[in-house]
């Protein structure tokens, strides 16, 4: 509560505030009411981040399968991680190289791509919105189910139209080329949510800028470059962040894929699962951890699996948000 | 208007909570309800247990036994750890009895086949093996597994070949010779699929054919040293190199699922087929009119006396920690692992191999020529099951991945990628704080 | 374009018929990309749907059209698998943990804006490093916890956590309140409003349609998680939602891909439906997280 100090009696005093006994007691009564306003986050924060953070550091230090209490092991699981397990740094390179540094910028890429192609359709904008909002509200286990589908390198319709044109089709899904290519263009299809943002971003961009620009001579590039994507940078930037936020935890499509593409040699009571087929091509860092901590009966180790994400996570977030200031505009106040 | 939303929140959560307590069911007095998790789910497996197991629960009116089909290790390590495990669980291998006994996940059966007086010899060596770990007896062997060559017969005599082969070198040859390929140079029928991953293809099943050993006295890894794993890494490659990994893989891409009546050996797709005994019983309720045989597995060219042995694993059976009727669910299992009778039904139902040496023999059995294969494998001294180890399928798994690695091409040096792989398993093993018994 | 005095009549200058033509070209170019592109984005509902319409063995060939057209499909994924059943729960989850998580960001997003306390910008940023956690670092000690509990194999480990606040809800309700005007604020407080009823009834009124996204959003996320759904329900197939019913489908009816796809559609109505319905809510939603974030 601000306002002028005035004290008990009514008349203005100087600048300094009188802690009086009623102020104080309205202080405490404020700092009660912050306090029960903040109480579910302050439990939720407590029990659901703080309490598993400090946990699984613990924990990394133990060997664990729940079934028996925790054996302190020391070091012995990071020096496992870091110097034996030959599948971590495939899931590192998989995670970090493939969903955050080639998947982020081909999503931004198309979707900001998309939107300004839709900003520019006159008539029929609306339904095109629509066409390429609709995949993004799939499910994802269902939109990945009906790609492995169609991707089917045998039978897929996608094949059969290319073999129709002469081209042999790749192997998609069952390939470990093609594997994360095909995640990709998965993601592509879901683009949706990022489009309509930047659609809107995008339509936001005063019109007199682009009036300006173009009496200086800009031609239809040099609007883009100079006008729309200072603009839209707060924006992109977003997008940015969020992307690299969920490549970092991408799980579900690839564990969906992985099951259903190798699941056609396999019971459904056998244990292995097939994670990461082919060849580890789809093996993330989130199906990793999940193997180890969940199949594998080793929840220590997948504890320290998760120490090390959460510093790559704070990291590359960090990168990003610090070198954010060199190239997004800072919104100019309306 | 939020405290009507409010109240309406607090009514569905009511609501809920109500629901959730009545599903969970009401105790009752009357017979003891057990529940029993298995792996079996397709067609005629699941329903042949069924059957059994309501007869007996028609002979035991003291229990009434439920059975819950579709299980996989997962399952029940994730219902083990939350304490709601059901009273008796069995899985289809046995690559983590180390773990379950290991943690106490599965309890210990020594004490109570003592006291029903149940030697360890009622059942066969192989099968007692992977049973147990470290000295706990942890789980019982349900029916076993063997596996050898499916070929088909109409197939062979349009190629002209007259009787199944007998070494890697004949496998090789024939599989060329059967296989079919169309204008486009796409396989159209399979010799023979050498893919690890496909079907039942896995080392450890292979290995068997070369003799090839697991681990030393101490636990120590010996694929790095043994140079059977090396000389069966370079056959299996050679014969996939020949068809063409991407078209071995757009062959397998096909609809031709294992457990379904589209399997590719049955349906013709596919000549000889390397597969366990259930097949037999899948043959005779899906396409009973195809001419088949069955033959043990051909072996190394250098080791021909290890011709008609085979690998032998199994559906294993035990119950998890924190059972709440110990009595009930003892007498089940000791009924599901020794009566005599129950085992020689099931075996005939689902083809699988009976497992206590009594069932082997009896008269029960209904003879089958292609079956009689498979009993003539497990009966076979040379056959061998793989050790069972601490890190438990993640053992398994890391061999089967690196072979998976090298027949696409991804591993230039064999020798030493097996040294590596050897190493490894010997870390994941100390990792998991153990060793293993060699079988 | 500056216009001649208001008496003459503005002349529109032709452009030079190389510009125009250039021009033309280059809508024409955008529009068929544009209309490649959506073609493109349709495609695979296309397939999905057709394929639910074929019988199995069609579905198992290459052909692209059904025939007969299967209608039967879609009454048999009911019968092989408890659609039903999933979702129910799906719902059940989705509608607790969306009035759970409004109910409990609401208050923290309006502490964090509209109130002045000490901490509160270190709060804040306390709440925007709890949102780029990836749920797979906390989820070990999680389950650890939730399976002292016994409570593994019920949907409570789901609905639970979002009755004490969600990251990503906090952030943007915190920065749509951030735009209320005092003095909404203000005229309430002179007319002795405390800072709980105007909490309750001005500022949930002026949000709404914040309120409505979010809650949108809510809806969604649940209805479409697999992880979480895996880890805490995927061994009891009892209380098994939607995503992993779909996802087991397939193993359990491996041939039968007409069904699979189904199923798939099935699943996938419930959403597209309600965009359908509530297609301004949506958009606005959207928008308001990208405009705000």
């Amino acid at each position: 509560m601000n306002g002028a100090a005035v004290d008990t009696a009514g008349a203005s005093v100087p600048a300094v505030p009188l802690r009086t006994r009623a102020r104080r007691r309205a202080d405490w009564r404020r700092r009660r009411l912050v306090l029960l306003l903040m109480s579910p986050w302050i439990v939720g924060f407590s029990v659901f981040f703080a309490y598993p953070l400090v946990m699984s550091a613990y924990l990394s230090f133990n060997h664990y399968d729940l079934l028996s209490p925790p054996r302190w092991v020391g070091w012995a699981n990071y020096h496992y991680l870091f110097n034996v397990d030959p599948l971590v740094w495939e899931a590192v390179r998989n995670t970090v190289v493939w969903m955050v540094l080639i998947a982020v910028p081909c999503q931004v890429l198309f979707a900001f791509g998309a939107a300004l192609l839709v900003a520019r359709a006159k008539s029929g904008a609306g339904v095109f919105r629509t066409i390429f909002y609709l995949p993004a509200l799939a499910p994802p286990v269902a939109a990945t189910l009906g790609f492995v589908y169609i991707l089917n390198p045998a039978t897929g319709p996608v094949n059969t139209a290319l073999s129709h044109l002469g081209i042999t089709g790749p192997l998609w899904f069952n390939s470990p080329q093609w594997a994360k290519p095909s995640l990709i263009l998965l993601s592509l299809w879901g683009i949706g949510n990022t489009m309509v943002i930047f659609l809107a971003a995008v339509l936001d961009v005063p019109q007199h800028l682009y009036e300006s620009a173009e009496l200086d001579g800009a031609g239809p590039l040099q609007r883009l470059r100079y006008v729309t994507l200072p603009t839209v940078s707060p924006v992109i930037l977003f997008a940015v962040v969020l992307g690299v936020i969920q490549g970092l935890q991408y799980f579900t499509q690839a564990f969906v894929a992985a099951s259903i593409a190798s699941g056609q040699a396999s019971q459904a009571g056998d244990t292995f699962s097939g994670l990461g087929y082919p060849n580890h091509s789809t093996l993330f860092y989130p199906v990793l951890l999940y193997q180890h901590g969940f199949t594998d009966f080793q929840m220590g180790y997948a504890s320290a699996m998760a120490m090390l994400l959460l510093v790559v996570s704070f990291a590359v977030t960090l990168v990003i948000v610090l070198n954010s200031r060199k190239w997004v505009h800072q919104a100019v106040p309306r | 208007m939020r405290k009507r939303s409010a109240l309406a929140a607090m009514l569905i959560a009511a609501l809920v909570l109500a629901a959730a307590a009545a599903a969970s069911g009401v105790h009752s007095t009357g017979p003891t309800k057990l529940t029993i998790w298995v792996g079996w789910s397709a067609g005629h497996e699941l329903t042949s247990f069924q059957k059994l197991i309501d007869e007996y629960n028609r002979t035991h009116t003291n229990v009434s036994v439920k059975v819950v089909g579709g299980i996989d290790d997962n399952k029940i390590v994730a219902a083990i750890r939350s304490g709601t495990a059901p009273d008796v669980v069995s899985s289809f291998n046995s690559y983590n009895v180390g773990n379950y006994c290991g943690s106490g996940g599965w309890i210990d059966l020594s004490s109570l086949m003592k006291k029903d007086s149940i030697p360890s010899s009622l059942f066969p060596k192989a099968t007692w093996y992977y049973t147990g770990y470290a000295g706990k007896h942890c789980a019982l062997p349900l029916l076993a597994d063997v596996y050898g060559l499916y070929y088909n017969k109409k197939l062979f005599k349009a190629a002209g070949i007259t009787s199944p082969p007998k070494t890697m070198s004949e496998l090789a040859a024939d599989a060329k010779k059967l296989t079919v390929r169309d204008k486009s140079g796409k396989i159209k029928i399979a010799g023979f699929d050498p893919s690890i991953g496909f079907y039942e293809n896995t080392p450890e099943r292979w290995i068997q054919a070369y003799g090839g050993k697991w681990i030393d006295s101490k636990g120590h890894s010996l694929i790095g040293k043994d140079p059977a794993w090396a000389k069966w890494a370079k056959w299996q490659k050679s014969l996939v190199d020949w068809f063409g990994y991407s078209n071995l893989v757009r062959y397998q891409a096909q609809p031709i699922d294992e457990f379904t009546p589209s399997q590719a050996f049955e349906t013709g797709k596919l000549a000889m087929n390397f597969d366990g005994e259930w097949r037999v019983a899948f043959i005779h309720n899906e396409h009973p009119s195809l001419d088949y045989g069955t033959a043990p597995m051909p072996v190394d060219d250098a080791h021909p006396e290890l011709y008609g042995s085979g690998y032998i694993n199994g559906t294993i059976i035990g119950i998890p920690r924190g059972v709440k009727h110990l009595t009930e669910s003892w007498a089940l299992v000791k009924y599901l692992t020794t009566n005599n009778h129950f085992l020689a039904q099931f075996s005939n139902m689902i083809r699988n191999v009976p497992t206590t040496k009594a069932s082997l023999d009896s008269k029960e059995i209904t003879p089958d020529s292609h079956f009689k294969t498979f009993l003539t494998i497990f009966a076979n001294p040379k056959s061998g099951t793989s050790p069972i180890m601490a890190s438990g399928q993640a053992y398994t798994n890391s061999v089967q991945d690196f072979f998976q690695q090298w027949q696409a091409g991804k591993v230039k040096d064999l020798n030493g990628g097996l040294k590596k792989l050897a190493s490894q398993l010997d870390a994941q093993v100390a990792q998991a704080g153990g060793g293993g018994g060699v079988p | 374009m500056t216009s001649a005095a208001a008496t003459t009549p503005f002349v529109r200058r032709r452009l030079p018929a190389h510009v125009r033509r250039k021009r033309f070209l280059l809508a024409v170019a955008q529009h068929s990309v544009l209309i490649a592109v959506a073609l493109a984005f349709l495609a695979p509902f296309v397939f999905i749907v057709l394929t639910s319409l074929m019988t199995t063995n069609q579905a198992l060939s290459s052909d692209l059209w059904p025939h007969p057209f299967r209608l039967q499909n879609f009454a048999d994924v009911f019968s092989k698998a408890p659609l039903a059943r999933w979702t129910f729960n799906t719902f059940v989850y989705s509608c607790l943990a969306t009035i759970g998580v409004v109910v409990s960001s609401v208050p923290v997003a309006y502490a964090l804006a509209r109130m002045r306390w000490r901490g509160r910008d270190a709060a804040f940023i306390v709440v925007l490093i709890a949102l780029m956690l990836p749920p797979q670092v906390s989820v070990v000690p999680l389950y650890v916890m939730w399976a002292k509990l016994h409570l593994i194999g019920t949907l409570w480990p789901l609905i639970i956590p979002n009755w004490f606040g969600d990251a990503f809800t906090i952030f943007l309700l915190r920065q749509f309140f951030l735009t209320i005007p005092e003095e909404y604020l203000d005229a309430a407080r002179v007319d002795g409003c405390g800072e709980l009823r105007i909490l309750f009834t001005v500022v949930t009124r002026l949000a709404k349609p914040a309120i409505a996204a979010v809650a949108l959003f809510s809806f969604l996320y649940t209805f479409n998680d697999f992880f979480l759904p895996l880890l805490y329900v995927g061994e009891n197939s009892h209380n098994w939602v939607l995503s992993l019913g779909l996802a087991q489908f397939r193993s359990a009816h491996q041939v039968q891909w007409n069904l699979t796809m189904a199923a798939t559609v099935l699943v996938m109505s419930p959403v597209i439906i309600l965009f359908f319905l509530a297609q301004r809510a949506f958009v606005e939603g959207v928008t308001l997280t990208g405009v705000k974030g």
